[in-house]
């Protein structure tokens, strides 16, 4: 099966909270093709997580639709799609073998066949020997480690990345980013990234849209032609993030001011 | 073991001071601890009351039911209420109203309703379990991290699912709290339905033994219902400890 990609039309979403309600979306439109590492950059609060939720189906939106290989979604479908947010959100109760194993289990995989899947899996992402550690043993890089591979385990097609390494610091963010880039050179997922850090968005991206300030529209996309691995003092990459920057600058001051 | 030294030489401190002060005053009033200890030999060999072993028996059985009750009425009322998240905003108030009421006040209706029998004990002890075990559950489902259900929905978990793996193992720890401190009330809640009156039961014999002035019984009973609770709430406690081990 060819990996289905991900096309979003027309798309909005309004947030109800107590002072009313607030546009998180409007008239976003986006096309993913298979295999494509696209990152969603843009001010904070400007609906990047809202449209990442609703490509999952975590969330409804009030119009537009989501299809995922040519079909509508309806919920979330974690046969096709696995998702990672920026809090890992792994079990307490569950060591780290046992969150790899958690989507499986749902999908009835036999206890011996899920172990082995989860012990593959832990294995490359320099976590052999922590199998057995809980959440609370283990650092915040190492957690997100889990959580990938707790979302890698679902084998889906696409992967979807709600700032997965905001966490971190810097160093650490790094690492993470180029071992993410083997993951994604191995297996060829499509792979939606949403952050709001340039250098991040340049390293690891294919393609980099950018969002305005809420309501969120896409404003630009770049199409990111750099050779790998990425030099981010080079020409190219300077002058790439000058342009970013150019298109961001004025969104995140907007969100800046709007912000209470 | 320095703790355990220290704790041992506080304890027989007291005791020391009690047998001294109490040597001195009315022996009919004041018992010192000499005098329990012989009063709970013959106690315990069932020279004094005879019919211990029943009233024991009783005052456990009456526990056992009230606590059944609490914790089935009290899960069932609590799961019903917290889980559709509405609901328990708007019950949770109510119940906690309830709970702050001194539930002594409730006994001479419970009296009124139940009679002098086993039946207002047991209706006492559950008032007094129900309420940890209801609030427990409500405060436990909230307590449940909400971006872990994200996850569990995003791994493909419906609801029956984010109950099982996620809400469950997310509130054992409020829970259980909640389970062990019902089971202490209920126990109080007996015995304090079997003082205030009743026919038979270990709060019974201990209001008889008062009400003769037999102090250095009414002491020795006294002791041996500490003992029971002690009992209760250890062997609450190795399961607390067991079930909190694992679920992690």
């Amino acid at each position: 099966m060819s990996l289905p990609p991900i096309e979003v039309r027309d798309l909005s979403k309004r947030w109800v909270t107590r002072d009313g309600s607030v546009p998180a979306l409007e008239g976003i439109s986006l096309t993913v093709a298979a295999h494509e590492f696209l990152t969603v950059l843009g001010p904070s609060g400007c609906g990047k997580s809202t449209l990442l939720s609703i490509i999952g189906g975590l969330v409804r939106p009030d119009a537009g639709e989501v299809r995922i290989g040519g079909e509508p979604t309806d919920g979330p479908d974690p046969r096709k799609v696995a998702m990672v947010f920026q809090d890992p959100g792994l079990f307490p109760w569950r060591t780290a073998l046992e969150n790899v194993e958690f989507g499986l289990e749902l999908q009835g995989v036999s206890a011996a066949r899920r172990r082995e899947i989860a012990r593959g899996l832990l294995g490359p992402v320099g976590l052999r020997g922590f199998e057995k550690r809980y959440p609370r043993e283990l650092s915040g890089g190492m957690k997100q480690r889990v959580a990938i591979a707790r979302a890698l385990a679902l084998d889906s097609p696409i992967l979807l990345m709600d700032e997965p390494f905001g966490a971190l610091d810097e160093q650490t963010r790094l690492l993470m980013g180029e071992w993410l880039l083997g993951i994604w050179t191995a297996t060829r997922k499509t792979v939606v990234f949403v952050t709001h850090s340039l250098q991040e968005a340049i390293v690891l991206s294919q393609r980099i849209v950018v969002m305005t300030a809420r309501p969120g529209r896409i404003k630009a996309s770049f199409e990111v032609g750099l050779p790998s691995p990425r030099d981010l003092a080079s020409a190219e990459a300077t002058v790439l993030r000058g342009r970013l920057w150019a298109e961001i600058r004025e969104e995140s001051r907007r969100a800046f001011e709007v912000e209470p | 073991m320095r703790v355990l030294a220290w704790r041992a030489a506080v304890l027989v401190g007291l005791l020391g001071a009690w047998e001294l002060w109490a040597g001195r005053q009315d022996p009919l009033l004041y018992i010192p601890p000499s005098k329990i200890v012989p009063a709970l030999g013959r106690l315990l060999a069932l020279e004094t009351y005879p019919s211990l072993p029943e009233h024991l028996g009783l005052t456990v059985v009456e526990v056992l039911v009230a606590y059944g009750l609490a914790v089935a009425l009290g899960l069932g009322l609590g799961f019903l209420l917290g889980l559709p998240r509405h609901l328990g905003e708007i019950y949770e108030p109510i119940l906690s109203g309830l709970y702050a009421i001194p539930s002594v006040v409730w006994y001479p209706s419970l009296m009124l309703f139940f009679g002098l029998g086993p039946a207002s004990k047991i209706a006492f002890g559950f008032l007094l379990g129900f309420f940890p075990v209801v609030l427990a559950v409500l405060a436990g489902i909230r307590s449940v991290d909400r971006h872990l259900l994200t996850v569990a929905r995003a791994l493909g978990a419906g609801p029956g699912a984010c109950f099982v793996k996620v809400v469950l193992p997310g509130m054992t720890a409020t829970l259980l709290a909640g389970l062990r401190a019902g089971l202490a009330l209920t126990l109080v809640g007996v015995l304090v339905g079997e003082v205030l009156g009743a026919r038979a039961g270990l709060g019974y014999l201990i209001n008889y033994a008062y009400g003769l002035l037999r102090t250095a019984d009414y002491a020795a009973l006294a002791a041996l219902a500490l003992v029971l609770v002690v009992l209760i709430d250890g062997a609450a406690a190795v399961v607390e400890a067991r079930a909190r081990r694992w679920t992690g």
